[in-house]
């Protein structure tokens, strides 16, 4: 097994990577450096050429995202990293956090000069204890170091770094509700348009990205966006993180270039799914929200956006979650249904209520009082909810019972007939 | 200008306009539940969706903004099953108790599933069941019927301007309601009931009155303060069972305060029902309507017409506002008409003030423009509820809002600056501002200050409110409010700062119809001036007027000093016209029952000085008769009776006295210009003798918001909300003196006492003491005097 280019773990497994002595040795700060010698068109056109996309979940291209931030407006701008790393399987975000925070304060500080912000602000999920402390240390570093502060490397840019810690809730890893959250509010997504690039965080322009996403900027800078465009395929370029968990014997962090095939990402990093191949019955392949994939199309897919798109999930992000012949996939539909049901802000009516009713009807079933209507009726109720909400949180909620009467019907149905599982 | 195209309707409209708006420009409705034309948009109902070319999925028409070229479909298949989808799940969790529900029948969403929604439901789990809330004596829930539209939390937070109500926990769990558990403290809360869109918020006292589809409705004018808010009265069998707010964007938008909305509880309370006459001291005896006139007029002739004087109410309709004044002048023959019993400081009637001096030039619309707003002697939220959400939008624009006032004000104005005078402070204090304002707007202190905010402001705006009309020293205070505009060129041209708002529903229409003893209608000169309020008060105790007339006040309650109006009407006769029991009209020898505001046709004129027509909605008891028909049917009596017959002749009479009362005009909805009336007179003297502040502690008498005039009293909804007769010191004083909240004190001022229970505030000043005026049994007025000035009293704990 090739481990490859590493981007993101390249300084990880180093002694107390999280430390700005063990790290500077390695050139952190350098892409600083060059980035603080470059305008922030440069930059962005780097990014842009690296066509990195948004690690969160949705996939939007980063360096376009930066460049909606309008020019010659006397607002301050704002830079925000979304930490608030809550999908469920997903936990590629906390590594770098917990054991190279100083690429991602790096690919902050050179995203802020780029886009212009003063001001960045790390919104970190309130359960990451850990790693809030490790990057309130690291910023304190930063700062004395003169990587962060009014005069960057003594280059009169200014950039300032706090971290914002959440209180559990998964919607606010939403963009809008993290802003919402930052403000002090009930953390409620915003509608939009405006979208932040415009009237963001206190009504400000404002870009918001993934940790995963920003700490790849330093190596863009520092390789340039050709270099990284080289990597993974066409339309999924870099790196990525994937967060294999569930049914395989290695389940854990693996970085890896885009387009890989799942099933060499499953066989030979994550140890082989528990029972064999043969035994597995679906990967839902980018976070809970996330359509599950029959073993047909594992068996060929690879992990890059088109792909996965094509097959009717998607790469989200990126966390694999693997599910083999053991599990009852209605009882695991009822429990997702049930994080969605208890997540779900409640703001807007296709969500609050469709969640919950969603989750009911699931519950039931799996409890043996399923009705065969219920599957026209869970039909309806995932396309009466998906495109019709303030947020995706909405899709997310509908995505995996639509996985699961595409590829699963069979399953549910002798549920409704039978009053128990398949399996077990 | 981007042009769209709506259901194959094109349409111009700004940019930033919604899909929404731009629909309703043409005629289209799209059906919606969270939307609302005063509220920011939630976008969160969804119920709105429509069908956008180009856009793969649907989109709010609230929140979207128009876009060139766009072409927005709203009847389309996607845009249709959008809308039953919303509606599904709207249903899902609503209990179907639309048969005992106050709002079925005009329920948004009773009527939009009539529509949308399915005939049978699919849902088959168990219904969400919500915990009602407690919010106190004006709003009734119940919150299963909730859709968490967020109507009642952006009202409260952004228009009412108190963070009570918000929605906790997430998801089919969220729940709205107060924060914590606690009742409103709103001044407006009822809007909420009015704006729920479903039955969760239900008007308290409406419920289970009556069904929406049997009442009448009647559009009207709030008759309850100066403001004259367009409002709606829906009665039942001669009841007036809820008034609800109507759209007037000029004056109240869409919103009504609660001393409008629930007052009307008070209407049949201890009303004059018959007329009555007291011979020989015996109890009042009801008689027909001859005699009783008989022996008024019999009353009015025994004395020299000059031993005669009539006081009105400033809450009075217009009609016979000018009916009285006509005949006592032209009938009785007497020059001793006012209707200013609040009032202490008569002296601006020698100049005389013109109509200008006493109303408001800044309309209304205008003043949320204004940069700065200076509140002098007045605290806009409790006494012109409406008036103050207009300071509230000025402040939210980036106004300074700056308050000049005896105590601290329970407010809602962002950033507000208070700076709280010793009660007769106030004229030294305007005085140094202005000494500082005309040497370039430097100076130390408050004074400074407010010298300098006037100095820098480009359209500042001074409100004199009671307190400042009410005040000892109160033409002074006009006269260097007007001055201090007058140094900022803010008196005219582009911009008329200055604001003089008494918050009585009519003391408008009593100026501009001569119920002052020095002018007679239309601001016309007068050969001979009679008494003021305080003289004629004075002329009754010491027996030179020996007949006093009132319509629908009363000396003791509305007056300033409650001694001398006791004496008053001991000495005088008194002949009442009015429609509800007061202390007057129980010592009345003459009794003529009259109608109250909802019961007649009249005209109320508001503080921008428009003149407006509210329609009658109820029938009053069966003897109380119009108060103009019973004047004029007393006019009779006398040589020259009143040459009216009909209303219309009435009308006539007063248009010819004042154009603004061609009502013909008004008609078809249309509305008289505000703050209509020539410019505020400038180079008066500042100088002379004028109250000064006491040492020791100090009494202030102020007239209760939910207390004002005869049906707000008797009101029961109204009386929950008021805090009663409490006499409001400072906490920390109060700790020196021994007083505890609760308990029980009384008040010294030479031979005069007064008991009540203390309540500490700290809203109030070290060294002064709030009392309420227009309580029968603890009158603030027991210890103040006409021309006292403010009295220095004691206070001992009982």
């Amino acid at each position: 097994m090739s481990t490859g280019t590493q981007i993101l773990f390249k300084r990880i497994h180093v002694a107390n990577s999280h430390t700005l002595a063990a790290v500077t040795a390695l050139g952190a700060y350098q892409s600083l450096e060059k980035a603080l010698g470059m305008s922030g068109e440069e930059i962005i056109a780097q990014v842009k050429k690296a066509g990195i996309r948004g690690r969160g979940g949705a996939g939007f291209p980063a360096g376009l995202k930066w460049s909606f931030i309008p020019k010659n407006d006397p607002r301050p701008r704002y830079l925000v990293c979304n930490a608030d790393e809550g999908e469920p399987g997903t936990c590629k975000d906390r590594d770098i956090m917990r054991y190279d925070p100083h690429l991602l304060i790096e690919g902050m500080a050179i995203a802020g000069y780029a886009v212009g912000a003063q001001q960045g602000y790390i919104y970190i999920r309130g359960e990451f204890v850990h790693e809030a402390e490790r990057l309130e240390s690291a910023i304190a570093e930063a700062y004395a170091a003169g990587h962060l502060g009014a005069n960057l490397h003594g280059k009169g840019a200014t950039f300032h770094l706090a971290v914002h810690r959440g209180a559990g809730a998964y919607v606010c890893g939403e963009e809008t509700a993290l802003l919402e959250s930052i403000e002090g509010k009930k953390g409620q997504p915003r509608v939009k348009p405006p979208f932040p690039a415009n009237v963001g965080l206190y009504d400000c322009p404002t870009v918001i990205n993934n940790v995963e996403t920003l700490s790849s900027v330093p190596e863009i800078i520092a390789q340039g966006g050709e270099w990284y465009s080289k990597l993974g395929v066409t339309n999924s370029t870099g790196t990525k993180i994937f967060a294999v968990s569930g049914h395989v014997n290695k389940p854990g962090n693996y970085e890896v270039e885009l387009g890989i095939p799942l099933k060499t990402l499953l066989e030979e990093y994550a140890g082989g799914v528990k029972g064999g191949w043969a035994n597995l019955k679906g990967v839902i392949p980018g976070g809970s929200s996330a359509p599950i994939l029959p073993p047909a199309v594992c068996e060929t897919i690879t992990m890059d956006y088109d792909a996965i798109g094509k097959a009717g999930s998607m790469l989200g992000s990126g966390a694999v979650i693997v599910v083999n012949k053991s599990v009852c996939i209605v009882r695991a539909l009822a429990r997702l249904e049930r994080f969605y049901r208890h997540e779900s802000c409640g703001q807007c009516t296709p969500c609050r209520e469709g969640t919950g009713w969603l989750s009911q009807i699931v519950s039931r079933i799996e409890a043996g009082k399923g009705r065969m209507e219920d599957l026209d009726l869970l039909t309806d109720i995932c396309k009466n909810i998906s495109g019709k909400t303030i947020c995706a949180l909405g899709d997310a909620a509908a995505g995996p019972v639509q996985g699961v009467l595409r590829h699963f019907r069979d399953e549910v149905e002798y549920h409704i007939k039978n009053g128990r599982c398949m399996v077990g | 200008m981007p042009t769209l195209i709506i259901d194959g309707k094109e349409i111009d409209v700004k940019p930033g306009t919604s899909i929404m708006e731009a629909a309703r420009k043409l005629g289209i409705s799209i059906p919606h539940f969270c939307w609302h034309p005063k509220l920011p948009v939630a976008g969160n109902c969804r119920m709105c969706m429509v069908e956008v070319e180009k856009m793969p999925k649907p989109v709010v028409a609230c929140a979207m903004p128009v876009g060139d070229g766009m072409v927005v479909k709203t009847q389309s298949p996607m845009a249709l099953d959008a809308r039953k989808g919303v509606m599904e799940f709207l249903l899902i969790n609503h209990p179907l108790d639309c048969p005992v529900c106050d709002q079925g029948g005009e329920c948004d969403l009773q009527d939009l599933a009539m529509k949308y929604g399915p005939d049978r439901s699919r849902f088959c789990e168990t219904k969400r069941q919500v915990p009602d809330k407690d919010l106190g004596p004006l709003i009734e829930t119940v919150m299963n019927r909730c859709i968490h539209c967020t109507r009642c939390i952006r009202y409260s937070t952004e228009i009412a301007g108190v963070e009570e109500m918000g929605a906790v926990y997430r998801g089919d769990h969220m729940a709205v309601g107060p924060f914590v558990e606690k009742t409103l403290s709103s001044e407006m809360a009822g809007n909420m009931a009015e704006l729920c869109p479903v039955g969760a918020l239900n008007l308290k006292p409406f419920h289970y009155q009556a069904r929406g589809w049997e009442l009448k409705r009647t559009e009207g004018i709030c008759g309850h303060c100066a403001v004259g808010c367009h409002l709606r009265r829906d009665h039942l069998g001669g009841q007036v069972k809820r008034v609800m707010a109507s759209s007037c964007d000029a004056i109240n938008e869409v919103w009504l305060c609660d001393k409008g909305r629930f007052s009307y509880d008070g209407l049949a309370v201890e009303r004059l029902r018959d007329p009555t006459v007291r011979r020989n001291q015996l109890n009042p005896t009801p008689v027909n309507w001859q005699e009783a006139l008989d022996r008024a007029a019999e009353l009015l002739k025994g004395v020299k017409p000059e031993e005669t004087a009539g006081l009105a109410g400033d809450d009075q309709g217009a009609e016979e506002l000018f009916a009285f004044q006509d005949l006592l002048r032209r009938g009785v023959g007497t020059p001793h008409v006012d209707h200013r019993l609040r009032q202490r400081d008569f002296s601006g009637d020698a100049i005389p003030l013109t109509r200008a001096d006493l109303l408001m030039n800044t309309p209304l619309v205008k003043l949320p423009t204004a940069d700065l707003i200076v509140l002098v002697g007045c605290d806009p939220r409790h006494e012109t509820p409406l008036l103050n959400l207009r300071v509230r939008k000025a402040a939210l624009n980036g106004a300074t809002v700056i308050s000049v006032n005896p105590r601290k004000l329970k407010h809602n104005l962002p950033g507000l600056r208070e700076m709280v005078l010793r009660p007769g402070a106030e004229i030294d204090f305007l005085d140094l501002t202005l000494e500082f304002l005309k040497h370039g707007g430097g100076g130390t202190g408050d004074a400074g200050r407010l010298a300098a905010a006037l100095h820098k402001a480009k359209r500042p705006a001074v409100i004199l409110g009671d307190y400042a009309i009410q005040h000892p020293s109160a033409e002074r205070l006009r006269r260097l409010a007007a001055a201090l505009l007058d140094e900022c060129n803010a008196l005219g041209g582009q911009w008329n700062g200055f604001n003089r708002v008494s918050s009585r529903a009519n003391a408008a229409a009593a100026q501009d119809l001569g119920v002052v003893p020095h002018r007679g209608p239309g601001y016309a000169k007068l050969e001979k001036s009679g008494h003021d309020a305080g003289k004629i008060l004075k002329a009754a105790a010491s027996g030179e007027i020996k007949v006093l007339f009132l319509l629908g006040c009363d000396p003791l309650l509305d007056g300033v000093d409650a001694n001398l109006a006791r004496e008053a009407m001991k000495k005088a006769k008194v002949i009442y016209l009015g429609s509800h029991r007061t202390p007057a009209a129980d010592l009345a020898t003459v009794v003529l029952p009259g109608l109250a505001i909802s019961e007649k046709e009249v005209c109320l004129t508001n503080a921008e000085g428009r003149v407006q027509v509210s329609r009658k909605a109820v029938d009053g008891p069966v003897e109380a008769k119009e108060d103009w028909r019973i004047l004029r049917a007393l006019s009779d009596r006398f040589a020259q009776p009143l040459p009216y017959n009909t209303v219309e002749a009435l009308r006539q009479a007063m248009a010819a006295a004042d154009h603004r009362y061609q009502l013909s005009a008004l008609d078809g909805g249309e509305m008289a210009d505000p703050c209509d009336h020539s410019p505020v007179t400038i180079g008066l003297p500042l100088g002379g003798p004028a109250e000064k502040p006491h040492v020791g502690l100090t009494l202030v008498g102020e007239h209760p918001f939910y207390q004002g005039d005869g049906v707000a009293r008797r009101s029961a909804t109204l009386n929950r909300l008021d805090p009663g007769p409490h006499l409001r010191l400072n906490p920390a004083e109060a700790t020196k003196m021994g007083v505890a909240h609760g308990q029980r004190v009384r008040v010294v001022q030479g031979d005069r006492t007064l008991e009540g229970v203390a309540a500490l505030d700290p809203l109030i000043p070290e060294g002064t003491l709030f009392a309420g005026c227009g309580y029968e049994k603890a009158l603030a007025q027991e210890l103040i005097e006409l021309n006292g000035g403010f009295p220095a009293v004691s206070l001992v704990g009982l």
